[in-house]
């Protein structure tokens, strides 16, 4: 069953709080208005994402979009997305990737793994705002599914 | 050891000669001495024989027994004039023998008188001559002067022979001590040569050993390089690109300052301008100067700084990037540089001419093309405007590297310039033309990187020209650079 992309929620993994502010009014201007929750470490993220137990099954029934940054202080964005797509729970949550690396083997390994969208941050502002605001369009009218329970 | 050795043998030769000589000398004495006994004892019986056929003539008056006398009588004369030689001016023989001469002389005489007058057959009277015993004197006489000069020719022939016998043994002596002598020098010798060798081959050991450790603290050295540029190499990469994500926020922050200040701008030009408040014109002069100004220095700022990030990643990736070797037609890439600014050199009134043939090589491609693009594009972009640019292009072989130079008749590089300018961030003269100081830093690193080097030469006000040497081969070491960022 799909769900109104009103009651999704964007879960962003960001360490800087600069970018994380950015991205939300951005992401507003757009026209967004789902819940954004954010993470600015890897390891609270996941507690969020795969409950106390780390099985996954505390996201049972969400339908969560997640904006993953690769540059974290405890661990690398690619250990989260591997994780994600490993666990039957979460394996279908889109991801995007929203990192300020460029490198072309990095973002091939992030699709191998199964990251949906990689968009590197732009760093002119101006670019940065057009992209933010066009994914906040973009996950306006993409369909999130819900996860299993 | 072997110079003492060497007299010893010398001394030896010396003394085994000067032994043989005398050995010479004695036998020569020796054998002049039984000559002369030989000849001594050949008169006498000489003599003997003519008395002997004498008597048998006078006894028996019968004609044959003068053959004897005869045949000594002829010999006589042949045996003195012997004796005469070998005496060899030796003062007391010779007075012997011409005593003999004499009495030999007389002898014959008295038997030539004695078997003349018994011819004539007058028997009687060369019997009375027999009788006188003058003869028989003479013979004595004869006898007596013989055994003077056997006597003493008997003694020295005795005395000789003992010297020569001692010779002999002196000379035994010496050959034995020689041989003893020469069997302990070859054995010195032959002691010396095993120690040299010894030592030669300890010696060899200790080189092989030192070389070993040498080739291992080369290899660890490199090793250590290596890991030292790897590290710089992910330290450019990790601060340029930890870099960039504050730059985002400086940007992004400015950006929302300034659409703050737009809104704010039209709100106070919306009011009517209140002329008597100084605070109200405070805060309009600060709405529409004061902070566009700062926001406008912030924007150059962090876009400059935007672009040195941007250029040390650049160069840090340049410098992982993995190099792939292959033959390149130098003419060909040269050419292809040259025809992408055509464009821009002809809008300029310049020339760029590639002259003569040009080597080819084994290298990295895309390396070359970005060294010769950034020449190039300096090149073009500090030219003279006083005078038509022209650029040059050069190749030359020199042993196992060939020289390629792009030369300019551009504004120069003073000298104090000549180095910094490949440094990162360095520029040099009249900053009128865009640019980071990046261009040469990266010229050198990537040639540096196809184990080459890059200099220049320049007069101001004349042009410059960048020379690059290249092996003709690139060869790379087997460890390449693990990061590949």
């Amino acid at each position: 069953m799909m769900r109104d992309p009103q009651t999704v929620c964007i879960v962003m993994i960001e360490d800087d709080e600069g970018h994380a502010r950015l991205i939300e009014k951005n992401i507003r201007r757009a026209g967004v208005t789902n819940e954004i929750v954010p993470f600015t470490d890897g390891t609270s993220a996941l507690a969020y994402l795969f409950g106390p137990d780390g099985t996954g099954q505390e996201s049972a029934g969400r339908a969560l979009l997640i904006l993953l940054d690769l540059n974290l202080p405890d661990m690398t964005g690619v250990d989260i997305l591997s994780k994600l797509k490993a666990n039957p729970y979460t394996k279908r949550f889109p991801v995007v990737v929203l990192t300020t690396t460029d490198d072309r083997q990095e973002i091939q390994r992030c699709y191998d793994i199964g990251a949906n969208v990689y968009i590197t941050k732009p760093v002119n502002y101006e670019s940065f705002a057009t992209a933010i605001r066009q994914l906040g369009l973009f996950f306006s009218v993409i369909q999130v599914p819900e996860a299993e329970a | 050891m072997l110079l003492a050795a060497a007299v010893t043998l010398l001394a030896i030769v010396v003394m085994s000669g000067w032994l043989a000589d005398s050995t010479r000398q004695y036998s020569r004495s020796l054998s002049r001495m039984t000559a002369l006994r030989v000849a001594a004892g050949t008169l006498l019986s000489q003599l003997q024989d003519a008395e002997i056929g004498q008597r048998g003539y006078l006894v028996t008056e019968d004609r044959r027994y003068l053959k004897p006398y005869e045949a000594a009588d002829a010999a006589v004369e042949t045996t003195i004039t012997r004796l005469r030689e070998l005496v060899d001016g030796n003062a007391d023989e010779l007075r012997i023998v011409d005593r003999l001469a004499v009495l030999a002389a007389d002898k014959r005489e008295e038997l030539a008188e004695t078997i003349a007058l018994m011819k004539a057959g007058r028997r009687d009277e060369s019997l009375a001559i027999v009788r006188t015993g003058r003869g028989m004197s003479l013979m004595d006489d004869a006898r007596r002067s013989l055994a003077d000069l056997i006597t003493p020719a008997d003694a020295q022939l005795e005395t000789q022979l003992g010297a020569l016998t001692g010779q002999a043994r002196i000379s035994g002596w010496v050959a034995n001590l020689g041989g003893l002598f020469i069997l302990l020098v070859v054995g010195g010798a032959v002691w010396i040569a095993l120690s040299y060798t010894r030592a030669l081959m300890q010696a060899q050991r200790a080189i092989q050993a030192l070389n070993d450790s040498l080739e291992q603290r080369v290899s660890e050295r490199t090793m250590e390089l290596q890991r030292a540029n790897d590290e710089i190499q992910r330290f450019a990469y990790i601060v340029s690109h930890d870099l960039r994500a504050p730059l985002v926020n400086v940007m992004g922050f400015t950006s929302e300052l300034e659409a703050g200040l737009a809104s704010v701008t039209a709100d106070l030009d919306r009011r009517p301008a209140d002329g008597g408040d100084p605070t109200a014109t405070e805060a309009r002069r600060a709405v529409t100067e004061d902070m566009p100004e700062a926001i406008g220095f912030i924007r150059t700022s962090t876009t400059k700084m935007d672009r040195l990030i941007n250029a040390i990643l650049a160069l840090s990736r340049q410098g992982s990037r993995t190099l792939s070797p292959e033959p390149v037609s130098m003419r060909a890439l040269l050419e292809n540089a040259a025809a992408s600014f055509r464009h821009r050199a002809s809008e300029l009134g310049c020339t760029i001419d590639i002259a003569g043939p040009l080597p080819s090589l084994v290298s990295d491609r895309l390396a070359l093309e970005q060294v010769f693009g950034n020449l190039l594009d300096n090149a073009i972009k500090y030219l003279d405007p006083t005078r038509p640019g022209r650029i040059a292009i050069r190749g030359r072989a020199e042993a196992d590297r060939l020289v390629f130079e792009v030369a300019d008749n551009g504004r120069g590089i003073a000298p104090q310039d000549h180095e910094r300018i490949f440094e990162l961030f360095r520029r040099s003269g009249v900053q009128d033309r865009p640019g980071e100081g990046i261009g040469l830093a990266y010229v050198r690193t990537l040639v540096r990187r196809l184990q080459g080097d890059v200099t220049v030469d320049s007069v101001p006000g004349q042009g410059s020209v960048f020379r690059i040497s290249l092996p003709d081969i690139l060869a790379l070491p087997s460890e390449k650079p693990a990061h590949d960022a």
